[in-house]
């Protein structure tokens, strides 16, 4: 036979089906393949050269193909130039998208199939709409999705329940709702400094663990320093027991408020909290008060309840209290000083209405009427004592009480009372005066017991109580006698009483703050400026306190409440130094008895601990 | 009565009612009346708040709470949509409250932040929530005027047209190439292999093919060295002919394929947002009570 190509094509249905078989016989010895027409095998397809490769048997079922110059075939899945094939072994050709399968055929000759990979490339219309592998919709919503939940949620979660001690990195922080105030600026990335349970609103214990007045005043401000902080933390103090304060204190005014606590207090948020009314992670709700000092120096103070709220009704929630109501300036209660009803080392208080006249026992005998006589004796002697030694004119209230901070340093004898009521009972060598002790009245009478008395030399016109030298010469048991009698050292001032020959004197203790409860400002300068320079129509001292109409020391010369009306609660039409009758001018609510400091005072600077140390002496 | 019955029920039928003007804009009205009560809720009470407006005061919460129920119930539209029934909560229905609803939410969220915004998960739900808004917004203003474009672009065309078109092209450049040497052959298999339809998002939505491989094909025909043979000559006249109209054919599908970019672009952002806000949201409220 032969040896020819036995020709197989294959073509592929475009719409399926059985495939079209056509046969055809290519005479030997060689055979041309290509996409022309006129060769002997076309491959309709563009990526095959008009004259692709050339078929040549080169012995019985045996062809070699050779691609024309600079093209490939590809045989049993290699590209080469030429390859030299053995039908029996049935290799493979492909050229483009077209296969040739050899095999042997009828004698010499080998049968080709020539087969084309259909292209199943069609179009359909969904390519109209967008459609992504990576980012899809679908991918990228749960990508950002999960990745949203992992890093905002899950790792802080975690972190903040069983990674607590982790300094390092915070991924809590995102939490925050916005930033600190600058006090407290320091705690931002320690959220568990305040927030110390999860879930359980913040609490007290830790506003108080740098903040608690009183006994754990040190220990706070040591936690305080070592938590980072570099402000000294103001200390505190509630200005009523805690209990007391939360049954005394009314719902809010409002229905959205009162829902709003009811609910809150029902969910374990109390509203009774420091950080209720104290409020941080917040911006500021109006503009500072004091620009040098701007609120967001230190948290937003929010006011819930005012004064009045809880002590215009307090008897009926508070129903044990001695508080009286006060619904207003108008119904505030009359004055009720704390008056010494006994001196003496430890003495005994009890508040008395001003209204009832009221009597201390001091154990002092003292009449400011006569002290301040502008034409009398003592007005005498102190012209007479000079400007040298402090004097030169009549008495007046600054002769003896003098201006300290907002009130009078407290009346110390020796200085206050020494220059007239001379302590003088005998003389050193030298000359010197020898002064009798003050203050104990067995160290007086052991000083008298154990001297001598020298006579002195010519007697001059004697200061009220100074002892008369004569008398002591008398003998030495009436020496004492004799200072503690009328006329003597002791005698003018002191109540003194003799059992025997035993000296009995009341004990002497000078009230020092009569409204321990509220402040009173003596410095400011419509209350007179303690003197100093007082505005013009500022009160004088005599204004408020009657002392020159007062004969005993017994007489109490705190003003009453209609004092102050004459300025607070007035308004401006009445009287240029009209004020408000604002409870926190005279009351702090956690500093009871002191007046309430402006917002952002102290300034948060003056607080820093550097300064406190730098003021320290010999730091 | 009848009569003029009959012919309402007519008109009804003939008159297309979209989802925007669905029982005459009954969630617009429904939306509109919530946003007014909100904002006077807040004007009248944020002034009397104790502490400064926020999400933590009574206000913050109910505003939140609202806030909360109003995205995830919106979020649901994604399964709604999968259901198919009719009547008085017909998907018409869900997809206008959805609409309307969903813009309310500005108003509610904006509220809710009391203006106070950081650097924090808070704000950060919030900013996703806006984009999801954008971005739905972006899609109310493609369903409502995109459509038609559509319509007005494709003529009597349908896409499957469009693609037979273009597959019926192909063929003819392949059957016409035939009798073309290798470099003639080349630059039909440019634009026969090459030619890439659509392309990516960017592409699709800019309408920009300038390297469009049948634009090259045609570029090169014209600068291919004078054929050698008639057959050949009238083979490559035909072949230009023939990859003209496919660019004309290929502008048009791209035309719809740009305007179908739009129209379904936004719920590329508007569906991974809405996941994202969903987690942010998740976020927010558990930090909020974490650190409460």
């Amino acid at each position: 036979m032969a040896q020819d190509f036995q020709l197989k094509l294959i073509t592929e249905r475009a719409g399926g089906g059985d495939p079209i078989v056509r046969e055809r016989r290519v005479e030997g010895p060689q055979a041309s393949i290509g996409r022309g027409a006129d060769n002997d095998i076309v491959l309709a397809d563009l990526s095959v050269d008009p004259i692709h490769a050339r078929l040549r048997f080169t012995g019985p079922g045996r062809v070699s193909i050779e691609a024309a110059t600079g093209l490939t075939v590809e045989v049993n899945g290699k590209a080469v130039p030429r390859a030299d094939l053995s039908a029996a072994s049935r290799p493979v050709v492909r050229i483009a998208s077209y296969t040739l399968a050899f095999e042997p055929g009828e004698g010499e000759g080998v049968v080709i199939t020539v087969t084309r990979e259909a292209d199943e490339r069609h179009l359909t219309p969904s390519v109209f709409s967008l459609q992504s592998r990576v980012f899809g919709r679908r991918n990228m919503a749960w990508a950002f999705g999960s990745g949203i939940f992992l890093v905002c949620l899950l790792v802080p979660l975690l972190a903040v329940l069983w990674f607590n001690e982790n300094k390092l990195i915070h991924p809590d922080e995102q939490w925050s709702s916005g930033p600190l105030s600058t006090a407290h600026a320091f705690l931002e990335s320690d959220c568990k400094s305040c927030h110390a349970n999860a879930f359980v609103a913040v609490r007290d214990d830790a506003c108080l663990s740098c903040h608690q007045a009183g006994e754990s005043g040190p220990k706070a401000l040591a936690r305080a320093k070592e938590a980072g902080s570099p402000f000294q933390p103001l200390l505190v103090v509630d200005h009523a027991p805690r209990e007391r304060l939360s049954k005394g204190t009314p719902l809010p005014d409002g229905i959205g408020a009162k829902i709003s606590t009811v609910i809150q207090r029902a969910v374990g948020h109390p509203t009774d909290r420091c950080a209720s009314c104290h409020i941080e992670h917040t911006k500021p709700t109006a503009k500072p008060v004091d620009a040098a000092a701007p609120l967001t120096d230190k948290p937003t103070l929010v006011v819930v309840n005012d004064c009045q709220s809880c002590h215009a009704r307090l008897k009926m929630r508070l129903s044990d209290t001695e508080l009286v109501d006060t619904p207003d300036w108008n119904r505030h209660p009359a004055f009720k000083p704390l008056i010494m009803t006994a001196a003496g080392p430890k003495p005994q208080f009890q508040r008395v209405a001003l209204t009832s006249g009221p009597q201390e026992r001091n154990g002092l005998t003292f009449p400011h009427r006569m002290h301040m006589d502008p034409r009398g004796g003592v007005a005498r002697q102190a012209i007479e004592l000079g400007k040298a030694a402090g004097y030169g004119s009549p008495l007046d209230c600054g002769s003896c009480h003098e201006a300290k901070g907002v009130g009078f340093r407290p009346i110390e004898m020796e200085k206050d009372c020494g220059t007239c009521h001379s302590l003088a009972y005998a003389r050193n060598a030298d000359g010197s005066l020898k002064l009798l002790p003050h203050g104990e009245l067995q160290k007086v009478v052991d000083t008298l017991a154990g001297r001598t008395l020298a006579a002195p030399g010519g007697a001059g016109r004697e200061r009220p109580g100074t002892i008369r030298p004569t008398m002591f010469a008398a003998s030495g048991a009436s020496a004492y006698r004799a200072t503690f009698s009328p006329g003597g050292t002791c005698y003018d001032c002191h109540s003194i009483n003799w059992e025997g020959d035993v000296v009995k004197m009341a004990p002497v203790k000078l009230t020092q703050r009569y409204m321990p409860r509220g402040a009173f400002d003596h410095s400011i300068a419509e209350h007179g400026a303690l003197g100093k320079t007082g505005k013009a129509g500022a009160f004088k001292c005599a204004d408020c306190h009657k002392a020159q109409t007062s004969d005993r020391a017994s007489d109490v010369l705190v003003p009453d409440l209609a004092k102050c009306s004459t300025c607070h609660g007035q308004p401006t039409s009445k009287i240029a130094a009209a004020d408000d009758a604002d409870c926190t001018t005279c009351h702090a609510f956690h500093q009871p008895g002191e007046a309430t400091p402006k917002p952002g005072h102290p300034p948060l600077n003056t607080l820093r601990w550097t300064q406190m140390m730098s003021r320290r002496p010999g730091a | 009565m009848t009569q003029a019955g009959g012919h309402t029920e007519r008109v009804r039928q003939r008159t297309h009612e979209g989802f925007l003007r669905h029982k005459g804009f009954l969630w617009a009205q429904v939306a509109t009346g919530l946003c007014v009560v909100v904002i006077g809720v807040y004007w009248l009470t944020a002034i009397r708040l104790h502490e400064p407006p926020s999400g933590g005061s009574w206000l913050g919460y109910l505003l939140g709470t609202m806030g909360a129920g109003l995205i995830v119930w919106l979020a649901c539209l994604g399964v709604r949509k999968r259901v198919i029934t009719a009547g008085h909560y017909s998907l018409k229905a869900w997809v206008s409250a959805h609409v309307y609803l969903g813009l309310s939410l500005i108003v509610i969220a904006t509220l809710h932040t009391g203006f106070q915004f950081g650097w924090n998960i808070h704000t950060l739900a919030y900013a996703l929530m806006m984009l999801v808004i954008a971005s739905g917004a972006v899609g109310i203003w493609a369903y409502a005027t995109l459509p038609e474009r559509l319509h007005g672009n494709r003529g009597e065309t349908t896409r499957r047209q469009m693609l037979d078109m273009i597959e019926s092209q192909d063929r003819q450049l392949h059957e016409l190439a035939q009798p073309l040497d290798r470099d003639g052959a080349a630059v039909v298999r440019l634009s026969i292999e090459d030619t890439d339809l659509g392309g990516g998002f960017w592409k699709r939505l800019t309408g920009s093919y300038d390297d469009c491989a049948n634009r090259r094909a045609l570029a090169r025909l014209r600068n291919l060295p004078s054929p050698t043979s008639a057959k050949q000559a009238e083979a490559l006249t035909k072949i230009e002919q023939v990859m003209q109209q496919k660019a004309e054919t290929l502008a048009l599908a791209r035309r719809q394929m740009q305007i179908t970019a739009v129209l379904e672009g936004w719920l590329f952002v508007h569906i991974p947002a809405t996941f994202a806000l969903l987690a942010a949201l998740t976020a927010h409220i558990v930090s909020v009570f974490t650190y409460w």
